[in-house]
């Protein structure tokens, strides 16, 4: 089992032979060789181990050509070492081959070379490949014929790949049982074992099938048969192959893989130093007026952060769309702008900022991309080091900036005396046990979420509702669905239904409601109202909620249930499954979820 | 790379059908399962395929031979015992090279695209073994499957019990190495015990897979398996060798094989698929997802919507097919009738051996075994099975 690459184009080749031997790998790796033909000669590195350190040890990227080919060798015939690595030379020096597969008769060819003067250098059964196509073309003074002719004389299988010095210009290759593909880009041609070899430059391959052979040049191939040396018609078969996946770790979309990298950017927000948190804090306790800013997800992110303040430092925040800002606020030196971003480019954001500063008001922010100009603009930022966030929709950096302002919630707690020490050092156990719950929500949970999404994807008019710190939460899921599904979702506080919203409950709007945990007793009793509001009108009431299976099974139409966690976390939870809703309402649509219509990743434009 | 599809098994719920066949000789969308397996692997790059097979192993080696003048480089390993999948599996032990990895392919599964790209494609960037994962309608009958960030498969749950877990479950597709046989004897055959130790000493990443999918096990699934190939239809195809009289409608993708004879009146709504040599006589209605196989005859006059019919059956003049499956060789009396509600619109439920299925479907007719002779003007209770070879006589209202 070994693998064969070759690359022939208009230019330099050397990169992409080894991108292609690199990635027939999985077909053995216990040595590896390449031959090129360098200012006309032929030349030929091997050595022993993978092939990343046989192109290390060997120094082979130094080396510039416009053809070669190349072999990744897990040892059949012979052990491992150099000498038995392919590329093989021929007497002559003139030809070198690779061969992929096994010459059973070898012994046979090989004694009868050797009386005739050959000499080997291996214990591989491959050597005698070049010694015939040497000794033919002698004979014959013709490449072709002297590879149909070491065809005829060998038995067993191959696929062998060759390059001469005779005809620079040319990669020879033949196949009998062994696996070989022609792999066809405009400017480079390919041969490999399969198309893992090519499918990084090249969709279109041509299959040769036993008994072919087949002659590559910088501009094209023909395949021949090697007993009539007739030309055989080919097609080009394109591979069904999206190239973008390998970028996704395997994910099929950016939002799905940064929705399960969430256990890890929290933990990264729960790493950002005490002390960041507190310069923030401080600012917000130094202020007179103390002012959340930010927009779209982020202003529903800075919403959480408003109710968060409340419950844990007792503090209101006025909380304002950034584009609204100047309508609105009117700053001067002693107050203070904190404002959130992912990018920290978005112009309405930055626009309230700089209106901040001309004011002389102090500014911070939460920011994720580092070096943005928001991250240089402030007066203090703290970077939550998300990593990357590719998807145009927010998730994990979302997220991330939640955790932060819990923890900015904490630390001015403490210094306004709203919680103890003890209470503090509690609520930071829950969030440090945050990453681990998400990670099995995500494994545990999918299967529902998908199930409803899928079952009611159909739905054009959804209300998701929540109370207090739930209402946050229901605006920024509503906009998920919003942005990824193109379906109608409209976030409310609980509290508003019987104030008019009431009348819309019919067959065609479907409701969702976030359930607290129970410990949070009023909050939840008040919720409950809702759910009750609407399914007293025969309304469908989707319910997140915390409570133990079956016990709500009259109350909700669907129901999707979270483990039994502590208030100050379960938000956190309840984002997490609205994505998921909306990421599977988007797929079930067949959306363009990571670049979804009408949305740009950083809106830059005011 | 080579692929393996197991091919062997006997599918003890699918009945009536798989009493005459194997699971992936069963009929869908005008192919059947294993037609559709091999050109998807064909259209993912592979060429190299060995079928194993077993129950009924004749009617497989048989559609082999059919493909291998097909550019495929096809061949069957005949598993002599039947038993566990595991056996199964190492019977293409000798045709792995040491070192070399290759695809694993469950017989009886069916994807609305590209499953055996999408999991190459990991394997691409993984350079491991890949396992594909999927959310099915229900967890219970699956290996549930944990992963961390970077789609490692963590821990593998079979079967979970109440309920309470909803992950992505292995979907029957993967890309294993050549090891894996000695991991397989080593756990004496089982596939789940070496699933789990390939997770959890060697490494096993996940591919997921986000479209339809589906483990044909019941007999109304042959239904939901034709529907999730009929959406992926986009254009009509209709060979240049069929006849369509004067007045024939069609609506939607509609496939027409060669040879066929539409009759004047009829009415074609798509998808729907009528195979090579079939007849459709005049005034007939057929209706979304009815697949019709190979030289089928309906006679004037019929109605047949969500329906499969395997080759050479015939449907006398004004009768009703719905939401029913037809084996081969059927012979529907004219005047006859699948009823596919009940009056309540309860769902229907199916009675498979001894035990009474909750298919959860409102909507369902018969299923039909093959060589089955149903006499004129009888009309069939929904969810009935009956068994291949029966003949039932016809049912007179005057009677001499």
């Amino acid at each position: 089992m070994c693998g064969i690459s070759g690359a022939i184009g208009l230019k330099d080749v050397s990169n992409a032979l080894f991108e292609s031997i690199r990635n027939l790998e999985y077909r053995g790796y216990d040595s590896c060789g390449v031959a090129l033909i360098e200012k006309k000669r032929l030349l030929v590195k091997k050595n022993i181990g993978e092939v990343e350190s046989v192109y290390r040890k060997e120094n082979i990227l130094r080396h510039r050509s416009n053809i070669g080919i190349a072999h990744t060798r897990w040892a059949t015939h012979g052990s491992v070492t150099k000498d038995n690595t392919h590329p093989f030379l021929s007497k002559c020096g003139k030809f070198a081959v690779v061969h992929n597969g096994i010459i059973s008769n070898y012994r046979l060819l090989r004694e009868q070379l050797i009386r005739e003067g050959y000499r080997f250098h291996s214990e591989t059964d491959s050597e005698v490949i070049p010694q015939l196509l040497s000794k033919f073309y002698a004979k014959e003074k013709n490449i072709e014929l002297a590879l149909r002719k070491t065809m005829n004389v060998l038995e067993g299988t191959f696929a062998l790949a060759f390059i001469t010095t005779y005809l620079p210009d040319h990669i020879f290759c033949a196949k009998r049982e062994s696996p070989l593909m022609l792999g066809i880009a405009d400017e480079t041609k390919f041969i490999g074992s399969d198309f893992n070899s090519f499918i990084d430059f090249t969709k279109n391959a041509v299959i040769i099938e036993d008994g072919e052979y087949a002659v590559i040049s910088k501009d094209g191939y023909i395949v021949k048969n090697s007993i009539t040396g007739e030309e055989v018609a080919k097609t080009i078969m394109k591979i069904e192959w999206d190239s973008e996946t390998s970028k996704k770790g395997g994910y099929p979309h950016y939002m799905l893989k940064e929705i399960y990298e969430q256990p890890q950017t929290v933990q990264n927000a729960l790493d950002i130093s005490e002390d960041d948190i507190a310069d923030l804090s401080n600012m917000i306790s130094k202020a007179r007026q103390a002012y959340l800013v930010g927009v779209g997800t982020t202003f529903y992110v800075a919403k959480f952060g408003k109710y968060t303040l409340a419950n844990l430092a007792g503090q209101f925040l006025p909380t304002v769309s950034s584009d609204e800002f100047m309508s609105l606020a009117n700053v001067d030196s002693n107050d203070f702008v904190l404002a959130v971003s992912q990018s920290g480019e978005t112009y309405d954001t930055l626009s309230a900022l700089r209106y901040a500063k001309l004011n002389k008001c102090p500014t911070g922010a939460i920011v994720n991309v580092m070096g943005s100009t928001m991250a240089r603009l402030v007066d203090k930022v703290i970077l939550q080091g998300s990593g990357p966030e590719i998807s145009v929709i927010s998730t994990k950096a979302a997220i991330s900036q939640m955790a932060i302002l819990v923890r900015i919630g904490l630390h001015l707690g403490i210094k306004n005396k709203k919680i103890s020490k003890q209470t503090y050092k509690k609520h930071m156990k829950d969030l440090r046990e945050l990453p681990e719950i998400i990670h099995g929500i995500l494994n545990e949970r999918s299967g529902f979420i998908h199930r409803i999404a899928h079952r009611y994807c159909q739905v054009k008019h959804w209300l998701y509702l929540g109370r207090g710190i739930y209402y946050p939460i229901a605006l920024e899921s509503a906009l998920k669905m919003k942005e990824v599904a193109y379906v109608h979702a409209e976030g409310m506080p609980g509290g508003f239904l019987k104030h008019g919203t009431l009348a819309m409950i019919d067959e065609n709007i479907n409701s969702i409601v976030f359930m607290p945990p129970k410990e949070d007793k009023k909050l939840y009793e008040s919720t409950l109202h809702c759910v009750e509001e609407i399914r007293a009108r025969s309304g469908f009431v989707l319910g997140i909620h915390f409570d133990a299976r079956g016990k709500n099974k009259d109350l909700f139409s669907e129901e999707l249930i979270l483990p039994s966690v502590s208030p100050v976390v379960a938000p956190f939870l309840q984002v997490v499954i609205a994505q998921l809703l909306a990421y599977f309402t988007g797929t079930s649509l067949k959306r363009n979820v990571d670049k979804p219509r009408a949305l740009a990743k950083s809106v830059t434009v005011g | 790379m080579k692929a393996i599809i197991l091919a062997a098994g006997k599918g003890g719920n699918l009945l009536p059908f798989s009493q005459t066949r194997p699971i992936p000789l069963v009929s869908v969308a005008g192919t059947d399962i294993f037609d559709n397996t091999v050109g998807l692997l064909k259209s993912s790059g592979i060429n190299d395929i060995f079928a194993v097979v077993g129950h009924q192993k004749e009617k497989v080696i048989e559609r082999i031979g059919e493909h291998s003048h097909n550019g495929l480089n096809i061949h069957y390993l005949e598993q002599k015992k039947l038993g566990e999948i595991g056996v199964a599996v190492s019977q293409a032990k000798n045709k792995i090279s040491p070192g070399e990895y290759f695809m694993l392919v469950y017989g009886d599964i069916v994807a609305s695209s590209n499953i055996f790209s999408k999991i190459q494609q990991s394997f691409h960037s993984f350079k491991s073994a890949v396992a594909s994962i999927c959310l099915p309608p229900s967890n219970e009958m699956f290996g549930n499957v944990f992963l961390n960030a970077q789609m490692k498969i963590t821990q593998i749950i079979e079967k979970p019990k109440n309920n309470d877990l909803g992950n992505y479950v292995l979907a029957g597709v993967y890309i294993l190495p050549s090891k894996f046989f000695k991991i397989l004897e080593k756990n004496r055959y089982s596939m789940e015990k070496s699933i789990r130790e390939m997770a959890q000493k060697e490494g096993l990443w996940a591919s997921m897979w986000e479209d339809e999918w589906l483990d044909i096990v019941y007999p109304w699934e042959i239904l939901t398996a034709n529907q999730i190939l009929m959406d992926s239809w986009e254009a009509s195809l209709i060979s240049s060798s069929a006849t369509l009289e004067g007045n024939v409608t069609m609506q939607g993708p509609v496939r027409i094989e060669d040879n066929v004879v539409v009759k004047a009146g009829a009415v074609l709504e798509g998808p729907c698929s009528i195979g090579k040599g079939s007849y459709i006589g005049n005034n007939s209605l057929i209706r979304s997802y009815t697949s019709l196989g190979e030289g089928c005859s309906v006679g004037y006059g019929v109605e047949m919507k969500n329906c499969v019919v395997f080759k050479n059956s015939r449907i006398g003049r004004l009768s009703f097919i719905g939401d029913s499956v037809l084996g081969e060789e059927v012979d529907v009396g004219a005047g006859s009738m699948t009823v596919n509600r009940s009056t309540d619109w309860s769902p229907v439920e199916v009675k498979l051996g001894r035990k009474n299925f909750k298919t959860g479907q409102t909507k369902l007719g018969a299923f039909v075994g093959d060589g089955v002779i149903i006499g004129a003007g009888n009309t069939v209770e929904p969810g009935t099975i009956i068994p291949p070879g029966k003949s039932l006589p016809a049912c007179y209202t005057i009677k001499r």
